[in-house]
């Protein structure tokens, strides 16, 4: 994975690259950019772009991005500049919800979309404020975690950061009112022990997207790529390739086949 | 308290002699079989006017000790002769079968009797993995992710895929929906502290059979209860099922005599394949999480094998006598458990389908007037 930086109208943008092939944005969650197996094996298809959202993992802010529909302009910058073509866009989390106001702003730079658990309403009450209670929120295994993992300091500095962009509001009504509108091909993810996001959050962007697909992984948490990277990576992976197709088993169950 | 009339549907025309496992099909006559299918499914229907509150029956596999490879078509043949009576599947063995054709069928079902379906949730008994070819080690877990699974295809409000560990599923939307809301009424088998937990855990009624004794009993009902409230509800009686073989007849005498008979065909015949099956699987396998489980399994059928019917009756693990004594039985018992849900399991062996018919008026007429309002 390289770092590169690249100048937009608002301000300097650090972003990573890695792999070849169809273009692959990848927006990361609220914690920042965690370089996951899931993302190490789409890197192996796919040109994969991870820009870092300006204030997190200790870059600045640009002052005049200040909603996540100035972030997703600011992608969708980053996606002429960068890319310069149509991308498929996979958001996590807080991502996702910068994904879909992507696709909701820049329809013309977004073919399919992946919304890990996307942040679109929250489950009420107040996040836990130590590391280790949020780490038992976010991941069923977190034996699991990649052994890179940014320092737990790191993390709750980039976990400030949202409600820099987020608007009061939950869930967040400018961007639900947008979703009929988005004809993007998405799939949908939630761990079925997500206890950050409820699945009505999932439940209502599946019956308000036209063309969506809604997927539990089973024994996951939020971090579903941490989780349950194998089952996440293969899902993800037959979606991008084969659209539609991805529903079909594609597999033998034959042991001997042939 | 409620009362389940309870049928294992056994093949009761063979000689009395052990048989290894599987159980050979070349002693199965269709035409005897057909027979005893009507017998039963008659009796069934009868119950509701006998004052049982639930019918219900369960899956078996290779062995005459149940003819019910699928128990949901007894379901659908009771449904529509009967109008009152819960039919309760208890169940399908869920770690064995796709738990979307379950979620499925008894959906049918519970549209099919208008909302009168009792779903069970089974793990099932080790041999049945033999039967079907599943690795007894992974039963808990198929378990686990199976009835998610089932729960969510009958509620989820959108169509919805499933990535999980052993069942996987792009799109699932099922036709029809179950009648009940959010969905039917579940009993998952909590006969050790395991499966108490997960029962509670699930928000399910537990099912407890062949108890070896009450104390046993009174250790997974107060695991259970303790479960529930750690996971924010608290069960009513009617949450706790407990199952026995019973046998009501005009006379003690009678009842011990035709339990006792009915009982040698049972132990002898249909459990002899079981247990050679189920102590492959014992020994070889993960079916148990950990050896204390297994060892007490063992030991629960150790027990209930070298008690003797006086011993069984006076333990309170079998319900056996006279109207009178039935209705003293089933006190004590409820005193003991504080049970909501008595399950009768009526055809033990080869006790005379005329018997359990007179037995179920005399539970009519001068048992059930006595503990219905237990």
């Amino acid at each position: 994975m390289q770092a590169r930086k690249v100048p937009l109208s608002t301000g300097e943008l650090t972003y990573f690259v890695a792999g070849e092939g169809r273009p692959l944005l990848y927006l990361h969650p609220a914690g920042g950019v965690r370089w996951t197996r899931v993302l190490e094996g789409l890197a192996k298809s796919f040109a994969l772009h991870v820009p870092v959202m300006p204030g997190f993992d200790g870059t600045s802010a640009h002052g005049a991005v200040k909603s996540m529909q100035g972030l997703a302009k600011l992608m969708g910058e980053f996606i002429d500049k960068v890319i310069g073509d149509t991308s498929d866009v996979m958001g996590c989390s807080f991502g996702g919800c910068v994904a879909l106001w992507l696709a909701a702003e820049r329809p013309d730079r977004v073919d399919h979309l992946v919304l890990e658990c996307p942040a679109v309403f929250r489950s009420k009450g107040p996040r836990p404020a130590d590391a280790e209670a949020l780490k038992k929120l976010l991941f069923l295994h977190p034996e699991k975690l990649p052994p890179e993992s940014k320092p737990a300091e790191q993390e709750v500095a980039n976990r400030r950061m949202p409600p820099h962009y987020r608007a009061p509001d939950d869930p967040d009504s400018e961007l639900l009112a947008k979703t009929a509108s988005i004809d993007k091909l998405t799939l949908i993810l939630h761990g079925t022990a997500d206890r950050m996001i409820p699945k009505e959050s999932v439940q209502l962007l599946k019956s308000r997207l036209p063309r969506s697909y809604l997927v539990y992984v089973w024994d996951a948490a939020h971090a579903i790529e941490v989780d349950q990277p194998e089952r996440m990576l293969s899902l993800v992976e037959g979606f991008l390739q084969r659209s539609e197709g991805f529903m079909v088993n594609w597999g033998t169950l034959a042991v001997n086949p042939g | 308290m409620k009362f389940s009339f309870f049928h294992l549907m056994p093949y009761t025309h063979l000689e009395l002699e052990s048989h290894d496992w599987p159980f050979p099909n070349r002693y199965f006559d269709p035409w005897k079989a057909s027979a005893l299918y009507k017998t039963y499914v008659e009796s069934m229907i009868h119950a509701e006017s006998c004052g049982f509150d639930w019918v219900g029956c369960n899956e078996h596999h290779f062995s005459p000790y149940g003819m019910m490879a699928n128990c949901n078509l007894i379901g659908g043949a009771l449904a529509y002769p009967t109008k009152r009576v819960k039919i309760a599947m208890i169940g399908n063995l869920v770690p064995l079968n796709n738990p979307i054709r379950i979620a499925e069928e008894y959906a049918m079902l519970d549209c099919m009797s208008g909302g009168r379906l009792v779903a069970g949730l089974m793990r099932g008994i080790p041999h049945e993995y033999l039967a079907y070819n599943i690795p007894p080690g992974e039963s808990w877990e198929r378990q686990r992710e199976a009835v998610q699974l089932i729960l969510k295809a009958w509620t989820e409000p959108e169509p919805f895929g499933w990535e999980g560990k052993h069942f996987q599923y792009r799109q699932v939307s099922i036709w029809p929906k179950p009648m009940q809301k959010p969905h039917p009424p579940l009993v998952i088998s909590a006969s050790n502290a395991d499966s108490a937990k997960f029962a509670a855990e699930m928000g399910a009624t537990m099912g407890m059979v062949l108890l070896a004794d009450l104390p046993s009993g009174r250790d997974c009902i107060r695991i259970y209860k303790e479960t529930a409230r750690v996971n924010g509800w608290e069960p009513t009686a009617e949450n706790v099922l407990v199952g026995m073989h019973t046998c009501i007849a005009e006379t003690d005498e009678e009842a011990r005599r035709w339990m006792a008979h009915g009982l040698k065909y049972f132990d002898q015949v249909l459990m002899g394949g079981l247990q050679a099956s189920q102590r492959i699987v014992l020994q070889k396998t993960r079916y148990f999480e950990n050896d204390e489980s297994r060892d007490r399994w063992k030991s629960r059928l150790d027990k209930r094998r070298t008690l003797t019917l006086d011993e069984a009756i006076e333990r309170g693990t079998v319900l056996c006598g006279s109207p009178e004594t039935v209705v003293e039985q089933i006190k004590r018992i409820h005193g003991e458990l504080g049970h909501g849900v008595f399950n009768f399991t009526v055809k033990v062996g080869t006790l005379p389908d005329e018997v359990i018919r007179r037995g179920m008026e005399l539970f009519r007429d001068r048992v059930h007037p006595h503990v219905r309002g237990l």
